[in-house]
């Protein structure tokens, strides 16, 4: 080389080398905004991207809050709480717009999955407590007493005035197998109004994701190794713009003389359902099916929740046997990825 | 081009790579990066701690329906100790970097590390 080109090389590798440098002190141009709250009896996580990532989160946090104060039953006041209070005494209850989409649908999972999901399963929830160690188990008597209780068919509506009732004294509507997933919707519905495009809701373990992260990739959703004692995955979901929630026989539970009493109930036979899954979460595009679905697949055990996610566009599923086999629905083959690195799950993919 | 010039180049090009790992080798040491524990319970704000300015260790006692304690000490903190029926909240550990999380869910307790 001779004497030119030699500087005009050094030149080059001099910027290079300073770019090199800077490259080092990376800025983050995307700082998310995420918030965490607690409500609906679990932690919520909100993490968005974006300009207005501020506002979205606070005001998803606000609808969060708005919504539990309307659909929860354990505490007296909210409108769903007064639902209950005035089952069988004839009057209707006028609702807001939230809790009537949110019980029509309730009804409509109801019907589609033959009762399976049933929100007047709320007497059963009351007797069984809060699934704390130790908990008392409901006398076969009682059980007996408080499953005649439970009909969704008597959830009457009065379209007129916006109002619903419940036909029978004792009857009770708990949304903890719905909520969560209107959340989910609605947080995301926020989202989207304030311009975000890449975020995430996560309700303890109902979430819904807008987008994928900020470079394009998708969001990594875990799936938790339904008897991990650290609670780590055993798989994980890529996902854009879907929902991924899961019901699980780890999620609230005591165990006495050897066997588990989880939190789904079975509202045919009022006991925690035995149905041979530990484990159902279902993807989907819409938090609030999703939420219903995997606790009625849940109920439903393997070959009949099979039935009901492939009878259903746009919904897939993981299913996992207390033999530690995990089934997954055609849907998710590309992104799902199995991380367990024991080997004790055997996993099968279903058309 | 010569041997000589090949090798130059080589050199810089490794000085280069040099000076990107450097960079990032000395922000780790020197754990420059912020970390803010932030604890709340039941939604409201129990004490945003910079936990690199912590120099005494010392202990929180959180409100709530459950004792709990937190441990907190320079650039760390955990739930020391609690008597909700799972212990999950302590069996966590100690939380250090931006993004961990610790949660007593009967206790409505959150502690979080956050970089902002």
């Amino acid at each position: 080389m001779n004497y030119k080109n030699k500087k005009g090389f050094l030149l080059i590798m001099v910027i290079v080398f300073s770019f090199g440098f800077l490259a080092g002190c990376s800025s983050n141009s995307e700082t998310p905004i995420e918030k965490q709250g607690f409500y609906m009896g679990t932690v919520v996580t909100e993490k968005a991207y974006g300009q207005n990532a501020s506002q979205a989160v606070a005001e998803g946090m606000r609808r969060i809050k708005d919504l539990e104060d309307k659909m929860t039953v354990n505490a007296p006041g909210g409108e769903i709480a007064q639902l209950n209070v005035s089952a069988g005494n004839g009057a209707y209850v006028p609702l807001s717009s939230d809790s009537l989409y949110v019980l029509k649908s309730a009804l409509k999972y109801g019907q589609l999955t033959q009762g399976t999901f049933d929100v007047t399963i709320g007497p059963l929830v009351q007797s069984w407590g809060s699934f704390k160690p130790n908990s008392k188990i409901p006398s076969p008597i009682e059980i007996d007493r408080i499953r005649e209780l439970v009909n969704y068919r008597d959830l009457e509506f009065n379209e007129k005035e916006n109002a619903v009732r419940l036909k029978n004294p004792g009857q009770m509507i708990d949304l903890g197998g719905i909520a969560k997933g209107y959340a989910g919707d609605e947080v995301i519905k926020i989202f989207k109004a304030y311009g975000i495009e890449s975020a995430y809701v996560n309700l303890g373990g109902n979430v819904v994701v807008l987008g994928g992260k900020p470079d394009g990739s998708p969001w990594n959703v875990g799936i938790r190794n339904p008897r991990a004692q650290d609670g780590s995955s055993l798989g994980v979901l890529e996902i854009r713009d879907k929902t991924v929630v899961t019901s699980g026989d780890y999620e609230r539970y005591f165990e006495e003389d050897g066997l588990r009493y989880h939190h789904i109930l079975d509202p045919q036979t009022g006991y925690p359902a035995q149905s041979g899954l530990i484990s159902v979460t279902v993807v989907s595009d819409t938090s609030m099916e999703a939420d219903a679905l995997s606790t009625a697949v849940f109920i439903l055990g393997l070959a009949k929740g099979l039935e009901l996610v492939q009878s259903m566009a746009g919904v897939d599923a993981i299913l996992i046997t207390e033999d530690r086999e995990i089934y997954i629905t055609s849907g998710l083959k590309e992104s799902f990825t199995l991380t367990d690195q024991g080997g004790s799950y055997r996993y099968h993919e279903k058309t | 081009m010569k041997k000589h010039d090949l090798i130059l180049a080589g050199m810089i090009i490794c000085i280069v790579f040099i000076g990107f790992g450097g960079l990032k080798l000395y922000r780790a040491e020197n754990n420059n990066e912020p970390r803010i524990a932030v604890i709340t319970q039941d939604n409201v704000l129990v004490e945003r701690i910079d936990l690199n300015a912590v120099e005494e260790p010392r202990e929180i006692t959180l409100p709530g329906p459950y004792h709990e304690i937190l441990q907190v000490e320079k650039g760390r903190i955990r739930f020391k100790e609690a008597d909700c029926p799972d212990q999950i909240c302590v069996r966590r550990g100690w939380l250090q970097n931006p993004g961990d999380m610790a949660v007593c869910l009967p206790n409505k307790a959150i502690i979080r590390i956050t970089g902002n």
